[in-house]
């Protein structure tokens, strides 16, 4: 089973008339999908850096300079992927009735003493690349840490060199944070 | 002394079934292939002789469904089709299931399991025409309303498998309101309880059961009236298997239905490595519980309660897939506590629409899977549950497997399979108690209960009112039977553009259930399955998309209702604007920011169920307008939402009766919104500082403070990630 570039393209673009979206959701799954997804992500972006792996609408895992880091298709780049992209974002923080609102109208919107809509933009592009609600005081969630080494090497069947530890590394940026801000406030 | 002679087990070769279990466990931990099948070979020899073995048997399942569905006297049976038969191994290991809602892939087994670890070939005796009933959710299922019934089914000397049905009671004696009471504390409340009973022999209900049930329940007569079209079923489903096996042989039969499984576990392996990327997912449900101010029979459920509950998948290497909700809060006196066991149906019901929709689904599907066994004593996995009600496992099982859908769908999109990306939400409901239009004195709760909008997909808009993910199949039946049942009148059913989790793809819209009491002499109602008085938003838009909107649950009083019927003034049917929908000019809306747990209810009260949808995906400003023109053409949205959330401006054309997108006011919408952004947005650091601060000093309200407690009491792990997370010092501690 396989399916042209251009199909996959009208796919991703909302443009294949929903008797072919069905057909594509029924039929057993192509297994070159990844490979030509990787593709035509690839033609899309401006900048050169080899894509590893699509972790978003904008943000990818690219390999630079021996690296593996999230950048954005505007060119904005995030750092490590195993450091939670979220952390190098700008933030905006629905934590109050008013600015719930201007989303979530009267009996639609939370309780912001309980509730906190965080919305993480590019700083490059301002694309709202995420929406995240949790309760107040929950720490900022690392949806998604790929192994992507296993993924390219037990999977896709051609490992990746430079192999990094499958390691979430976002913790140190944030004691970091925490001893940068203590002695500025001593 | 005469020399005891070892029985003859029932099971293969002569074996008990409890050699069979053991033998059928050992094989799989030894070899990782189900009952040792590590070169399977039966099917594939003659795959066509092994398509038509198998849909013969699913054909059974499907059409034993059927027969239920013509014998039944109820709604849940017959309009909204809440029922599922499966076919299982004698060890109890699921073959195939029907059509239906496929939550009791494994739980229905988990009876058989725990019947032959309690030596019922020997202690109870199992035998031809044997009909046991379970609905114990200590045992194995959801909660007691869905009642399981079981049947062996036996060649020879010999039994061969089992055939169960599972069927959604309306009534099984709890407390109401409702037959899933949400104020219901202890075990008694939950109603009857069986525990693998011997209901009948020889294919006949016994009568001294049926005494127990006309004694026992309001809607006896729905009950037994669905044993009996369960009974029915199975029996059809056995005379078929039994045909099957003439036809095959049963060696064929044997070896066959063994395969089936260990080939769907090898199917489901595959997927994964095919659709998913390895590694780790993480998400979050928080679970409120506001029961300070609901009438309970147990004074320490009296309070409100937040729960967190952590979830990971790991995806790992070799095509496995681990659950882990380390962090779980601890477990409370309230009906929302889950059973490890329970856990199973929220993954079984997902897993069945996610991955393994193909008709196939069985125990092989759960086979790669693994829930790693809560924390003793989170709500997830209470020491105590034997004295706890377990009526309401649904509420976080709903939350959770609808992000874990999600959660999954992140992995989809990420390997280009972006069109399998869905995912739901919980949903709300009413239930009541008290006297129906005919004088009788019963629970009632009516079906229309998931009709909110799916999460959006990588590839459009989610679907409108149709993600129940309790059931892949989300069809309420005919609304004027239910009004049969229920002393209600279905006063409107429509879209709420509000509902919508926003994004390029929004997901689909809701809509509110608006019903008048008619004819409805005195009694109460409380909210169902979710309760729709969340708080706290579900974390469910993906890459920039929106959750849906804060679900709810109202119940609106009319000042004067006949006054109003004799002026011809219009009856409320739709929520309209949710900044006004609260100050209606002819009645008072009850706002319940609390679980609805019993309330007063009277005739020509509007009970109103207002569910919130799904998540959207990806920023609402990249939304193509021609779908913002289509939604307007249609009513799913306005142009305030258009404005506001798409930066999209529209305005309708009285002559040619549609929406004009206005390109260059849009383009200019969506510049402004780029630089407010910008310059709203602070970096992570510089919010993190603020918000350290606030964690530093507690200020946040006791409920979230006792909730964060809560977990950091059950969980080391949990605690260090907090604490590494807002850089706290070692002995913080909230």
């Amino acid at each position: 089973m396989e399916y042209s570039k251009q199909d996959l393209k009208d796919l991703y673009d909302g443009k294949l008339p929903w008797e072919k979206v069905k057909e594509i959701m029924s039929r057993p799954k192509d297994d070159d999908r990844f490979d030509k997804y990787v593709e035509i992500l690839q033609e899309r972006v401006k900048w050169p850096e080899r894509i590893l792996l699509p972790i978003g609408e904008h943000l990818y895992i690219v390999e630079k300079g021996g690296e593996r880091i999230v950048k954005c298709d505007c060119g904005h780049e995030f750092g490590d992927y195993r450091r939670n992209w979220k952390l190098s974002a700008l933030i905006f923080a629905r934590d109050t009735r008013e600015k719930l609102e201007e989303i979530y109208p009267g009996v639609r919107c939370p309780d912001p003493n309980f509730c906190e809509v965080r919305e993480y933009c590019c700083p490059g592009c301002a694309s709202l690349l995420k929406v995240e609600s949790v309760p107040v005081g929950y720490p900022i969630i690392f949806d998604f840490l790929p192994d992507i080494d296993a993924f390219y090497r037990d999977w896709l069947g051609r490992p990746l060199s430079n192999e990094k530890e499958f390691k979430d590394v976002s913790y140190g940026v944030t004691r970091e944070w925490g001893r940068q801000h203590d002695r500025t406030c001593r | 002394m005469a020399k005891r002679t070892k029985r003859k087990g029932i099971g293969d070769g002569g074996r008990t079934l409890k050699q069979m279990l053991e033998d059928n466990r050992r094989l799989l931990r030894e070899t990782g292939c189900y009952a040792g099948i590590t070169e399977p070979h039966v099917l594939r020899d003659d795959p066509v002789k092994a398509e038509l073995f198998q849909w013969r048997l699913l054909s059974s399942l499907i059409s034993g469904r059927q027969t239920a569905r013509m014998i039944s006297g109820s709604p849940y049976v017959r309009e909204m089709a809440e029922l599922c038969m499966g076919l299982y191994t004698p060890e109890g290991d699921n073959v195939l299931q029907s059509t239906g809602i496929q939550v009791h892939v494994r739980l229905m087994g988990d009876n058989v399991t725990w019947m032959i670890g309690n030596n019922y070939e020997e202690d109870v005796g199992i035998n031809e025409g044997d009909l046991f009933v379970a609905n114990d959710p200590v045992i194995a299922g959801v909660h007691s309303v869905d009642v399981y019934d079981i049947m062996p089914i036996f060649w020879e000397d010999g039994l061969v498998a089992w055939v169960i049905t599972v069927i959604h009671e309306m009534d099984c004696g709890g407390v109401s309101p409702g037959c899933m009471p949400v104020t219901a504390v202890e075990r008694g409340a939950d109603g009857l309880k069986f525990c693998c009973e011997k209901m009948g022999t020889d294919d006949k209900i016994r009568r001294d059961f049926e005494i127990k049930i006309e004694i026992s329940l309001d809607l006896a007569a729905h009950f037994l009236l669905d044993r009996k079209s369960a009974v029915a079923s199975n029996i059809r489903v056995r005379e078929e298997v039994k045909n099957i096996i003439r036809e095959y042989g049963v060696d064929y039969f044997k070896k066959a239905t063994r395969e089936l499984i260990e080939e769907e576990r090898r199917n489901q392996i595959a997927r994964i490595k095919q659709r998913t990327v390895p590694g780790r997912y993480r998400d979050v449900v928080p679970l409120e519980l506001y029961m300070a101010r609901v009438p309970v029979s147990w004074l320490p459920a009296k309070k409100d309660v937040l729960r967190l509950i952590p979830m990971q998948m790991d995806i790992l290497p070799e095509g496995r897939l681990v659950l882990d909700f380390d962090g779980a809060g601890e477990w409370g006196w309230h009906s929302m506590n889950v059973t490890p066991k329970g856990l199973w149906g929220g993954l079984s019901i997902c897993i069945v629409q996610a991955l393994s929709y193909d008709g196939r689904g069985n125990l092989g599907s759960l086979l790669p899977c693994e829930i790693k066994t809560p924390t003793v004593d989170s709500i997830l996995n209470p020491s105590q549950i034997k004295k706890l009600a377990t009526n309401y496992p649904w509420a976080p099982k709903l939350d959770i497997f609808s992000l874990w859908c999600g959660t999954l769908g992140t992995a989809f999109y990420m390997r280009g399979f972006r069109e399998e990306v869905f995912n739901c939400v919980s949903s709300s409901g009413w239930q009541l108690a008290g006297y129906d239009q005919f004088g009788n004195k019963r629970p009632m709760q009516a079906g229309g209960i998931g009709n909110f909008g799916g999460g959006a997909t990588g590839v459009g808009d989610g679907v409108d009112t149709g993600a129940w993910m309790a059931t892949p199949e989300t069809d309420l039946g005919n609304w004027e039977v239910w009004e049969l049942f229920v002393p209600q009148l279905f006063m409107s059913r429509i879209l709420e553009p509000y509902s919508v989790g926003y994004g390029r793809y929004r997901s689909g819209v809701a809509i509110p259930s608006m019903d008048m009491l008619h004819r409805f002499s005195e009694g109460i109602g409380s909210a169902a399955i979710g309760c729709g008085h969340d708080r706290i938003l579900p974390n469910i838009g993906l890459f920039g998309g929106y959750p849906g909107g804060k679900r709810n649950t109202f119940l609106v009083r009319y000042h004067n209702f006949e006054d109003m019927i004799a002026k011809r003034l219009p009856l409320i049917h739709e929520i309209g604007n949710p900044r006004e929908f609260k100050n209606q000019k002819y009645a008072d809306v009850i706002y319940f920011d609390y679980t609805v747990g019993a309330v007063e209810v009277r005739d020509k009260d509007l009970t109103v169920a207002d569910n919130g949808s799904a998540g959207g995906l990806g920023d609402p400003i990249e939304r193509d307008p021609a779908l913002q023109k289509a939604d307007l053409d249609t009513g799913l949205t306005n142009a305030e939402i258009s404005r506001n959330v798409y930066c999209i401006e529209a305005r309708y054309d009285e002559k040619a009766k549609e929406w004009k997108i206005d390109e260059g006011a849009t383009k200019k919408l969506r510049e402004a919104k780029r630089k407010e952004r910008l310059s709203r947005g602070v970096p992570v650091e510089v919010w993190w500082q603020t918000s350290r601060q606030r964690v530093l000093k507690k200020n946040m309200d006791p409920l979230l403070i006792e909730m964060y407690h809560s977990s950091m009491k059950l969980s080391q792990k949990f605690t260090q990630e907090f604490k590494d997370f807002w850089s706290l010092p070692d002995d913080f501690a909230l």
